[in-house]
């Protein structure tokens, strides 16, 4: 807290009387190397807010907090044709160690034709804010639910029943199940913004039209470098630019997303294919001084019937969120998001006296906050942001957190 | 900001209040040179590429790289005639191929720049700078926005959607400079006879700028001051 207070005066002493900062010092273009054929670029942020070590509604799959996080990236890109490149992301966080974020090679087979082909650790096709370079595109400081939210399942360890499932209700932090492993550990999100998937993609670019599709090895929940359940992952977009400034977007994935280990225990059981599908649209529209942006997720795991009271359905959640941001002046914005996220209802025996309830808890969030420009890529931002949850240890929540970003 | 800017602001303002009638000018206009050279600027070019972006699904278009070798060449401090006439033209920085031409723009303080956008995406004209700090909101193709600069100084103008994008323009508080050709030839014009201070700006040089003394003679003619940037 103290820090926050710390930088929210850094703010304000700036905002009243400016100072060296705000002269364009520091450098803001890439690193080159051998006349632009390898360039550099890079990305430091500090977000400080409180501690969550109850409600952890910001936790990520890596087991940070999105509200207080120190994140340093590297992006190198090496080009030795005009249509071939190699490009990677190293990304550490929290001063832990450093994890390829992204490493692939880009191929434009054909010069004339707009149709680019990227293999490796990849950008997800799904859905736009994974895609997103957090520095400049994300107006606030938290992430959106179904980007990050920890929902109670696991690839690698299920419930028996449906009892085992509302148990976890609200504990997506560490949610533990007697199938599969047994070691309590974090579940997944809808879609994951934090690890990207590897496999192959291609990408067409039209004037009025995009068009990708990719085949990965993992899931949009759980993204993985090696396949570890001999699945595929089959995932498109399609967005429609109608006039400029406004991008109307479907994503359509589906995979099979349980741990190969765990579905070779299962007996009679591991014939079948446990998939995760989901569907999206996405919106954005943007003028003069204002952008809004705007996802709907619905996604649904398939889990074995295994003990009763049985999970007789896929288990279906659905996130949505809009956001805006809006440039007061040349140096300050605001900007607000408004988020959901709620799951289908199962009925169990022991909890909840047999009626049917979620399977985990529905989430609520808003999050508004505001910033300033020191530099054009040095930026102070400052939230609020606001929890409400159906369950779990801590119902409600409301954190402060304030954040110094700077990249080149 | 450079000292430099600041004295170039002082000194015009006290040499504004003493300079003579319109006469006075006409007479010496009659007497004077011109100081020309070549800036001669040994710095790799930019490269065409834009910004590496790993969450690209493909190729970006490429863009028109900033001309790294352009210079402005200009007297420090002006002579008195500087301030004899005051123009308010128009210039333009177009955006096009997702890049601002020109990269560099010279201009005299009262000056309106228009922005058109000449590309089939939204561009964010944006300044910080203590000059002139202004932002012109998203506007598309065949629009154009204009901003007036008043104030002496170096702006940097940015795009907001595309960090590749970048220009300066210099404000002169004096019609006293020039910017570079192609082949980094300047010519100042007007110049009354007596000894000057010629500098360079180049945005590759970070501090003092490259200066030199040149004399224009009493009887006027052409004087040489050629300068190299490594």
């Amino acid at each position: 807290m103290r820090l926050f207070r710390l930088v929210l005066s850094l703010a304000v002493s700036l905002a009243g009387g400016g100072g060296a900062l705000f002269a364009q010092a520091l450098p803001s273009g890439p690193v080159e190397l051998g006349d632009g054929v390898v360039r550099v670029t890079g990305a430091v942020s500090v977000a400080v807010g409180e501690h969550d070590e109850r409600a952890f509604f910001n936790y990520t799959d890596y087991e940070h907090n999105a509200l207080r996080i120190f994140r340093v990236s590297l992006t190198g890109t090496w080009r030795p044709t005009s249509r071939l490149s190699f490009l990677t992301e190293l990304r550490s966080e929290d001063v832990q160690r450093v994890r390829p974020y992204a490493l692939y090679v880009r191929v434009r087979p054909w010069k004339s034709i707009p149709l680019d082909i990227q293999a490796g650790r990849i950008p997800p096709v799904f859905g736009v804010f994974a895609r997103r370079s957090y520095g400049t595109d994300n107006p606030l400081i938290g992430y959106p639910l179904a980007y990050q939210y920890l929902t109670s399942l696991r690839p690698n360890a299920i419930p028996a029943t449906a009892d085992d499932l509302l148990f976890m209700r609200g504990r997506g932090w560490q949610a533990s199940y007697p199938v599969g492993s047994t070691t309590p550990a974090p579940g997944v999100p809808l879609v994951s913004a934090y690890r990207w998937d590897t496999g192959v993609e291609a990408h067409l670019a039209t004037r009025y039209l995009d068009v990708s599709a990719a085949l990965t090895a993992g899931t949009l929940s759980n993204p993985r470098v090696r396949d570890d359940n001999d699945g595929r992952h089959y995932s498109g977009r399609v967005a429609w630019k109608p006039v400029v400034g406004l991008i109307l977007g479907v994503s359509a994935a589906s995979g099979e997303w349980l741990n190969g280990d765990l579905k070779n225990s299962l007996g009679s059981y591991a014939s079948k294919d446990y998939r995760q599908q989901a569907l999206g649209l996405d919106f954005e529209y943007s003028r003069d001084y204002w952008i809004v942006r705007s996802e709907l997720i619905a996604s649904q795991w398939n889990i074995p019937q295994l003990s009763p009271p049985l999970i007789t359905e896929p288990l279906r959640a659905t996130s949505g969120f809009i956001e805006t941001r809006y440039r007061i002046t040349p140096r300050w914005f605001g900007a607000a998001r408004l988020d959901g996220l709620t799951f289908s209802e199962i009925r169990g025996q022991r909890r909840f006296g047999g009626a049917l309830k979620t399977w985990d808890a529905p989430v609520s969030r808003v999050e508004a906050g505001g910033g300033i420009y020191l530099q054009r890529n040095l930026t102070l931002r400052a939230v609020v942001q606001r929890n409400w949850r159906d369950g779990g240890r801590v119902h409600k929540r409301t954190f402060v957190s304030g954040e110094l970003a700077y990249w080149f | 900001m450079p000292t430099a800017w600041v004295t170039l602001v002082l000194v015009a303002f006290v040499l504004a209040g003493s300079a003579g009638g319109v006469n006075a000018a006409r007479d010496r206009m009659a007497l004077s040179g011109a100081i020309r050279g070549r800036v001669d600027v040994r710095v790799a070019q930019a490269s065409a590429d834009r910004r590496p972006d790993v969450g690209a699904l493909g190729i970006s278009p490429s863009h028109i790289p900033p001309d790294r070798r352009r210079s402005v060449v200009y007297l420090d401090p002006a002579p008195r005639a500087a301030f004899d006439t005051r123009e308010e033209p128009r210039k333009r920085m177009d955006q096009r191929n997702e890049s601002f031409v020109p990269h560099l723009l010279a201009i005299v303080a009262g000056t309106t720049v228009d922005f058109p956008n000449n590309d089939e995406t939204y561009h964010n004209v944006f300044s910080l700078s203590r000059a002139k700090s202004f932002d012109l909101g998203r506007y598309a193709a065949g629009k154009s926005r204009p901003v007036r600069f008043d104030r002496p100084g170096i702006v940097r103008v940015f795009c907001d959607i595309h960090s590749h994008m970048s220009a300066f323009i210099l404000v002169f508080a004096h019609r006293y400079f020039a910017e570079t050709d192609d082949d980094g030839r300047y010519r100042l014009d007007n110049v009354p006879p007596g000894t000057y201070t010629v500098a360079v700006w180049n945005e590759t040089v970070h501090g003092d700028p490259p200066k030199r003394a040149v004399t224009v003679p009493d009887g006027g003619g052409d004087v040489d001051a050629d300068f190299t940037i490594r």
